[in-house]
């Protein structure tokens, strides 16, 4: 693997309940100090798969290697060296910020000054110091999800699962997470595996992600280069029309020149679709001087992770109602597996 | 310090800081058994001479009361871990390496010493409502309730383990609790009872805590008091032990 280290390795990983596959046979390897993103709908098999691979749940079918460890058979193994954020709250709102650190970092075996310290630490990190003698009551979500993660982390882990970590949250709060996240990857070197069903919240934390859809695995690669994977950028041009025999031998030179058609928008835009646009728009600039044609305006727009997943799937990640219908479809299923 | 420790502590800590926490969950514990003391026992003792102990109805039930609060408090919360599987503490717990059996341990110390607290409390009550009783065994008394609630509280996690919903709770609660209590002696003696109902008395570990206490307090009892010990400590054992190995197993889902 061009000597990358692995953090986990998952062989065949499979979880049935009953007769539903939540999870079918993924095979990931992620790399050590990397954010890697499981991205799917609802009920696709994300927090199925976390839970395997931070030992609380036994897969049905094959096994994975976290950090080094079977989850199989070194399972204590395992939970000395992960911290996990769960998707539904798992705190206790009748203590204080504080406590509810202290209880979580006894059941770690952390004691004394030491547990102290690093509590300390970790509530100057998530900027929750002021707040670590208030009951969680008075905590927002956000507050919670902070607390959350700084509690993930003092154990010192090499991996950190963060399931749905801005699940519900606003869209400034996400964003205040999503940097804590990034200074967790980089400050503590921890490789960090998130799920997540937001497209924005892959694009700008993953450095590598899988697309999973009815528990399979259906794409792999960084965000750009599964978005390449989509027919290429969209580029818009407003330029000087005073002269028509000067555009019109502009754009006869930019389909030659870039092998595409551009096409007279009803703005009287131009729209070039290219492969790769921040390679085409310098030849664009060159052709239109050459032809003695001004660009006034330059626009560009890059597909986006749905529409990478509207092209594996035929259906959209945004698209609520179905994935809230495959999601019921999939307790419906869990429940009867359970009996 | 071994990690022995740290794993109890931190859920022996939870459950009694939770608990110190919950306003209404202290003040509402005792409003029951008060029920029961009050209107029961007033309304009882004057309609109806009781057979059995020549003694006042009311210092016949009061004992029974102290014990039946330490019991309802610690099969509670013993059921309560219900909600910490739903709502998720205990995922943090079976994430993490501590000892499962260390930390469910810590978790029913904590829950017999809330449920004997409570115990306390309604002593205190009672020494207002029939002060003629012997309250300087109150202390042994309390010991005896510790004991009981260790053994009930790990009924309690044992019936929940087998159960996944909310619905499930309030079923445990009314189907089992009640007639526990019932057939404990709290309200009549066990000797009056009809012989199907002397079968659920002497499996139930609140009979004989209940016998200890009103033979302490009051003088009088149904079965030896060494016996009644023994019965306790044996329950407690074994109740507390397949607790633990059933919570080994316990996985999310």
């Amino acid at each position: 693997m061009l000597g990358l280290e692995i953090a986990i390795k998952t062989i065949d990983l499979t979880k049935k309940f009953g007769k539903l596959v939540a999870v079918d046979h993924i095979n990931i390897e992620i790399r050590k100090g990397e954010i890697f993103g499981l991205l799917g709908p609802n009920g696709a098999g994300k927090t199925t798969t976390i839970h395997m691979l931070a030992t609380i749940l036994k897969p049905t079918e094959g096994t994975a290697i976290v950090g080094g460890y079977d989850i199989l058979r070194e399972p204590k193994e395992v939970r000395k060296i992960i911290g996990i954020v769960f998707q539904d709250t798992t705190v206790d709102r009748n203590l204080t910020g504080f406590e509810n650190m202290w209880v979580y970092g006894k059941l770690y075996g952390l004691s004394g000054s030491i547990l102290r310290d690093r509590i300390l630490e970790l509530l100057r990190f998530v900027e929750l110091e002021d707040w670590k003698d208030v009951t969680l009551r008075k905590y927002s979500g956000g507050m919670i999800r902070r607390l959350e993660i700084a509690r993930s982390l003092l154990n010192g882990p090499d991996i950190l699962f963060l399931d749905e970590p801005t699940l519900g949250l606003d869209p400034h709060t996400r964003v205040h997470i999503w940097d804590y996240i990034r200074r967790i990857q980089k400050e503590r070197n921890i490789t960090i595996l998130l799920t997540t069903h937001y497209l924005e919240e892959a694009d700008a934390l993953c450095d590598r992600l899988a697309i999973i859809d009815f528990g399979k695995i259906i794409a792999m690669g960084t965000p750009d280069e599964l978005k390449s994977k989509i027919s290429g950028d969209s580029i818009y041009l407003k330029v000087d029309k005073s002269d028509r025999e000067k555009l019109h031998r502009f754009i006869s030179r930019v389909s030659e020149e870039l092998n595409t058609q551009p096409k007279l928008l009803s703005d009287s835009r131009i729209m070039i679709v290219v492969l790769n646009a921040p390679i085409a728009i310098p030849k664009l600039f060159e052709v239109a001087s050459e032809c003695g044609v001004a660009i006034l305006e330059l626009t560009y727009s890059r597909p986006t992770l749905n529409d990478v997943f509207i092209k594996l799937t035929g259906r959209s990640i945004r698209d609520i109602s179905g994935s809230a219908l495959d999601f019921i479809r999939l307790r419906r299923a869990t429940r009867f597996g359970r009996r | 310090m071994g990690s022995f420790q740290n794993e109890f502590v931190a859920s022996f800590y939870l459950q009694v800081k939770r608990f110190w926490r919950a306003k209404s969950r202290v003040l509402g514990s005792i409003i029951q058994p008060l029920f029961w003391m009050i209107f029961f026992g007033a309304g009882f003792a004057r309609s109806v001479r009781f057979p059995g102990p020549s003694s006042p109805y009311m210092s016949f039930l009061i004992p029974g009361v102290i014990l039946m609060t330490v019991f309802m408090a610690s099969f509670f919360s013993g059921v309560s871990i219900i909600w910490d599987k739903e709502f998720g503490f205990m995922k943090v717990v079976l994430v993490s390496p501590a000892s499962r059996r260390i930390t469910l341990l810590g978790r029913i110390a904590g829950d017999a010493l809330i449920a004997t607290f409570q115990g306390l409390m309604i002593s205190l009550v009672a020494y207002v409502l029939a002060p003629d009783l012997n309250y300087l065994c109150i202390p042994l008394v309390l010991g005896v309730a510790f004991l009981v609630s260790l053994a009930t509280s790990s009924i309690g996690i044992i019936l929940a383990s087998k159960i996944r919903s909310f619905e499930g709770f309030g079923l445990i609660m009314n189907l089992i609790s009640m007639p526990l209590i019932f057939a404990s002696g709290v309200f009549f003696p066990v000797e009056t009872m009809p012989d199907w109902m002397k079968v659920i008395a002497y499996i139930s570990p609140l009979t004989y805590g209940v016998d200890i206490a009103r033979g302490l307090m009051l003088g009088v009892s149904s079965i030896d008091p060494m016996i009644d010990l023994m019965a306790v400590s044996i329950l407690s054992v074994v109740l507390v032990s397949l607790a633990t190995l059933l919570f080994e197993k316990t996985t999310i889902e």
